[in-house]
């Protein structure tokens, strides 16, 4: 006979219910966390060979368990309330028997047990939740799975108040102004000063020169990618760009260092260019190399999503191919090419790896971007782990965090706010707000002060760079290509503009293919000869030897990371798609997440390395590395777990529903199983991401030198990792052998998850057919 | 001039044009004449080939990888699937309006526009003119003349369309070729763009797909009747409908079938 279940209105986000859940997450934490300290005792206890208090501590253990199956499989909520009552004082008699109190029952455990048990008991929980039906009553699932939603958000803010909490003592002991708009940052010689107006200078300035670069080619490939390209150039072309995007950035910090750097100094035997290669200059080049796959991929989705009545609309008209491309698809899909400029640029604002290994590291403000400079994310790698504890230096480091986490974040913010003012402008009602107003009555002002501003810029940067006469040669030059415009191309026939536009693209779509066939060949020729057995069998000796205890700690970082990411990812996920109404709740919670998203790596890094590391006092350990890089890949896990959820249709939903199940049961019988794939996807490619990371794991779990222990025997110790060995393995001396195969060892790894994750894809996409 | 030397000829001829998707064939042997200024309705069943025979007069076709035809269309007596044929100026003497009306997201009078500035009229003057002749074409610009720069997003769907068929109009085509287009809109707009298409044969030649039996007898001169990728028949509409040739046609009009 089918038992009715009492079904709750659940739909409703009311208040008063946060109470009612805090109270039932904190009921299932404390009872799992006493299961585990029960349980431990007794162990503890046996060991010892005390047979008094282990038998008690048995008894103890097999009350809670019947306790907690008499809970689970009794249904009235008043019989339940009874055996509550009788379970706590059957409890406190026996407690007062063995003559311990609360805390002395934890005794036993050192710290590190502690840990190991809280991280249990967290696991367990998520087990309990998701695989025992019985036990998954309705408003416990709610519980776990808002919270995990609402994590993001805590940890952000959390985030956020301890950087600026650490950041804070370089107000008073340096002063605020001094600080934001100190011109000089001297931090190793006396007098030493903190003023960060270089590393932000140098910071934007590279940044925005990446982005200069990288824009027209990503747009020409998306263009290409969307519109030109016959379906099998498709294919092939959409993962050579994601292939661009995998590559992990210290590995092209490395391939910067090495290879761009000395060419950027002598392009041509006996013909030199720069100087010096490490520079400005060098940077923007490897930013654009970075920013071009996210700007493209985001930008070629926009492009896609144009319908395609549009075209059709514009072709039968008589356009052109390219009239169409240039007069209705791209400006109808701008606002998705926007976000993905802005997402690009935060992107460029946040790398640490790979402009650090290029910039020179000189803190400087010029605008001669051949020179050396040093961004926020290089001052923070290189001089953190010099900074003491508590000095004015380790403050000034926290409050260029600060910086760089408000930038970035208000980039993200912004990129929000100008997209929604893109869309309403093509809504029903034409644009009615102040701004637009103001921009209407002020147009020509406010267009002709732009562009005179803009001309000031670029020459201050032109004649800087390349001297005063260098400028105004280039001005003249983009005169006459203006003129030529004018009077040539724009009576030419529509064919020939055609004709004229698509070589341009292919040109850029060549240069994107060029730099990825540079990077990898390098790479793979270079490192080819010292791969054998040996090397990847065998320990380090000093700068020589094998890798062996590098990919191991590669492998235990990555699995502590799934573990804590893909719960707390998925969780969320389900929480927000299938419980929640989009409303202000989710917006809130959406945003925790897209903060996260933007925050850069060097800043989860320094969080790790101030909270786990220092502040718990954990030491530079392997669990301080997971939880932080965990973090790190949280949006991605939510984001991809999302996209699975929402491809079931509804209409599955309701069959389930109609049938008398549950929501929890539909979620975990009808909608997860084939959102699996999805889900799987996502996590692997949350594992490729990780696996490439360094500067999470720069101050919180990677070392180099390690003799003995290069293994680590708990979660406490440090680990090698292979971002962090190629790193220190170009800054010291070791052989061009060594320092290529442990790049081409990460490449390879990184590359093989990712492609785990792509045929993962194909494979599912295939077998489910809506 | 090629107008003027097929002035008495057909404007648009088919000859055995077979057309396939893939593997699956959705025209077969189609011979069809479509006289000057005359409205030719396009009637049959869902999926018998009305729409892509209708995209094949404009080339539009080619925009579907697998879509592969034999056969021969001639537009004024050119074969339009000749290698050495313009696409773009054949495309723009047949101009298309869809079934789902699809005006760009820019303004009314940028949408109206278009179709000239990419045939190289910039001069606003000019604009203006062509904007202001097709929107009263179209029997649109006493609704709209207040509000050219509105966006055209806003408009009802019989206005969108209006606006659709005097975007088709602003390059000046011979030929409207008409996919459904009343089937998204209400009585009252399908209305209008009936009275419409009635005042365009005059200037225009108009072929018109339509799953509306009723409309293509209020509105069309000729019809053809296709069933499964073939055409069953082609005569004049009082024809086909009172008196029909083939028993196919007589049970599709009479409605044993549809």
């Amino acid at each position: 006979m089918l038992e009715t279940r009492k079904l709750y209105n659940l739909d409703k986000f009311e208040p008063y219910q946060v109470v009612s859940w805090i109270g039932i997450l904190i009921v299932a934490i404390v009872t799992v966390n006493l299961l585990n300290a029960i349980f431990i005792n007794l162990i503890y206890f046996f060991e010892q060979g005390n047979v008094e208090q282990s038998i008690i501590y048995l008894v103890f253990l097999l009350i809670l368990v019947i306790y907690l199956f008499l809970y689970i499989y009794i249904n009235q909520f008043v019989k339940k309330i009874y055996i509550s009552v009788l379970f706590t004082i059957f409890f406190s008699i026996l407690f007062s028997l063995t003559k311990n109190s609360i805390t002395e029952m934890f005794l036993p455990l050192s710290f590190e047990t502690f840990v190991y048990i809280l991280v249990l008991g967290f696991l367990l929980l998520f087990l309990f939740v998701f695989i025992v039906e019985k036990v998954a009553n309705e408003r416990i699932i709610i519980s776990v799975l808002f919270f995990s939603a609402a994590f993001a958000v805590i940890v952000i803010s959390f985030i956020l108040l301890f950087l600026i909490g650490e950041a804070f003592p370089i107000v008073e002991q340096f002063g605020f102004f001094n600080f934001l708009l100190g011109v000089r940052w001297e931090s190793e010689n006396p007098p030493l000063e903190y003023g960060a107006i270089p590393l932000i200078w140098a910071t934007m300035v590279t940044a925005f020169g990446g982005i200069i670069i990288s824009v027209p080619i990503s747009l020409a490939v998306a263009i290409f990618i969307a519109e030109i390209a016959p379906y099998r150039v498709q294919l092939l072309v959409k993962p050579i760009v994601e292939l661009l995007a995998g590559i992990p950035s210290v590995v092209i910090g490395f391939f910067g260092l090495l290879i761009l750097v000395p060419f950027l100094q002598e392009p041509l035997p006996g013909f030199y260019f720069l100087p010096s290669g490490s520079s400005s200059f060098a940077g923007m080049l490897i930013l654009a190399i970075m920013a071009l796959p996210t700007i493209t991929s985001v930008a070629e989705d926009a492009i896609s999503a144009v319908p395609r009545s549009y075209k059709e609309g514009s072709l039968a008209v008589g356009a052109t191919n390219w009239q169409t491309i240039s007069r209705v698809t791209v400006p109808t899909a701008i606002s998705g090419i926007t976000a993905a400029i802005i997402l690009g640029m935060g992107r460029a604002i946040g790398e640490t790896m790979a402009v650090m290994m290029v910039m020179g590291n000189t803190p400087i403000i010029t605008f001669n971007i051949f020179e050396g400079m040093q961004a926020i994310t290089g001052t923070l790698a290189v001089e953190m782990a010099e900074a003491g504890f508590g000095t004015t230096h380790y403050h000034a480091l926290f409050g260029l965090a600060a910086i760089l986490l408000v930038i970035t974040l208000g980039i993200n913010f912004l990129s929000v706010v100008i997209i929604d003012h893109m869309k309403i402008s093509y809504r029903k009602k034409p644009n009615d707000t102040p701004f637009s107003h103001f921009m209407e009555k002020n147009s020509s002002i406010i267009l002709i002060s732009m562009f005179i501003l803009t001309l000031g810029i670029v020459w201050l940067f032109l004649s800087a760079t390349l001297s005063p006469i260098g400028a105004i040669s280039v001005y003249m030059i983009i005169g006459l290509i203006i003129v030529a415009k004018r009077k040539i191309y724009d009576n030419l026939q529509a064919k020939t503009k055609q004709y004229f536009a698509y070589s341009l693209i292919m040109f850029a779509v060549f240069i994107m293919l060029l730099v990825v066939f540079w990077v990898i060949s390098q790479i793979f020729f270079g490192g080819l000869p010292a791969i054998s057995l040996d090397f990847l069998t065998n320990n380090p000796v000093g700068t020589k030897g094998g890798i062996f205890p590098v990919i191991i700690g590669t492998i235990l970082l990555v699995i502590g990371t799934i573990l804590f990411a893909m719960p707390i990812g998925v969780s969320a996920a389900i929480y927000l798609v299938e419980y929640q109404k989009e409303g202000r709740l989710t917006k809130i919670i959406r945003t925790g997440f897209d903060l996260l998203n933007g925050t850069p790596s060097i800043v989860y890094g320094l969080f790790g390395y101030a909270f786990f590391v220092l502040y718990l006092n954990w030491g530079i350990s392997l669990l301080a590395g997971q939880i932080t890089l965990g973090l790190m890949i949280l949006p991605t896990v939510l984001r991809t777990t999302e996209e699975a959820l929402k491809s079931v249709p509804q209409t599955v939903r309701e069959g389930s529903l109609a049938l008398g199940a549950t929501k929890w049961q539909t979620i975990r019988r009808v909608v997860l199983p084939p959102a699996f794939p999805g889900v799987l996807t996502g996590a692997i490619l949350g594992i490729g991401r990780a696996a490439g990371e360094t500067a999470p794991i720069l101050f919180t779990a990677a070392v180099f030198f390690n003799p003995g222990n290069e293994i680590p025997s708990s979660l406490f110790d440090p680990v090698y990792a292979l971002p962090y060995h190629l790193y220190q393995l170009t800054a010291y001396a070791a052989t061009k052998q060594l320092r290529y195969g442990t790049a081409l060892v990460l490449l390879v790894l990184v590359a093989m998850f990712y492609l785990i994750a792509i045929i993962i894809r194909n494979y599912y996409r295939k077998r489910i057919q809506w | 001039m090629e107008k003027d030397l097929h002035k008495n000829g057909y404007v648009i001829e088919t000859h055995d044009l077979n057309l396939w998707y893939g593997s699956k064939q959705a025209l077969m042997d189609i011979n069809i004449k479509i006289q000057r200024n005359k409205v030719t309705a396009l009637i049959g069943p869902s999926g018998c080939g009305k729409s892509t025979l209708l995209r094949c007069f404009n080339r539009l076709n080619d925009l579907i990888p697998e879509c592969k035809i034999t056969g021969e269309v001639f537009f004024n007596g050119k074969n339009i699937y000749n290698g050495s044929s313009d696409i773009v100026n054949i495309r723009k003497n047949n101009g298309m309006v869809f079934q789902k009306p699809n005006p760009f997201p820019k303004s009314i009078y940028e949408n109206v526009a278009y179709g000239p500035q990419t045939h190289m009229i910039r001069k606003k003057k000019e604009l203006d003119k062509i904007v202001e002749t097709t929107l009263k074409k179209a029997a649109l610009w006493e609704e709209v003349n207040d509000r050219l720069h509105e966006s055209a997003l806003g408009l009802s769907g019989g206005q969108q369309q209006r606006l659709c068929i005097a975007r088709a109009l602003s390059v000046e085509p011979e030929v409207i070729l008409m996919d459904e287009p009343c089937s998204a809109l209400d009585p009252i707009a399908t209305g209008k763009i009936e009275n419409l298409i009635n005042e365009l044969k005059e200037n225009y030649t108009v072929v018109i797909v339509t799953h509306n039996m009723q409309q293509a007898a209020r509105v069309s001169d000729y019809a053809g009747f296709m069933y499964l990728g073939k055409l069953i028949e082609f005569d004049e509409t009082l024809k086909i409908f009172e008196n029909p040739s083939n028993e196919l046609t007589e049970n599709y009009i009479t409605g044993r079938f549809g």
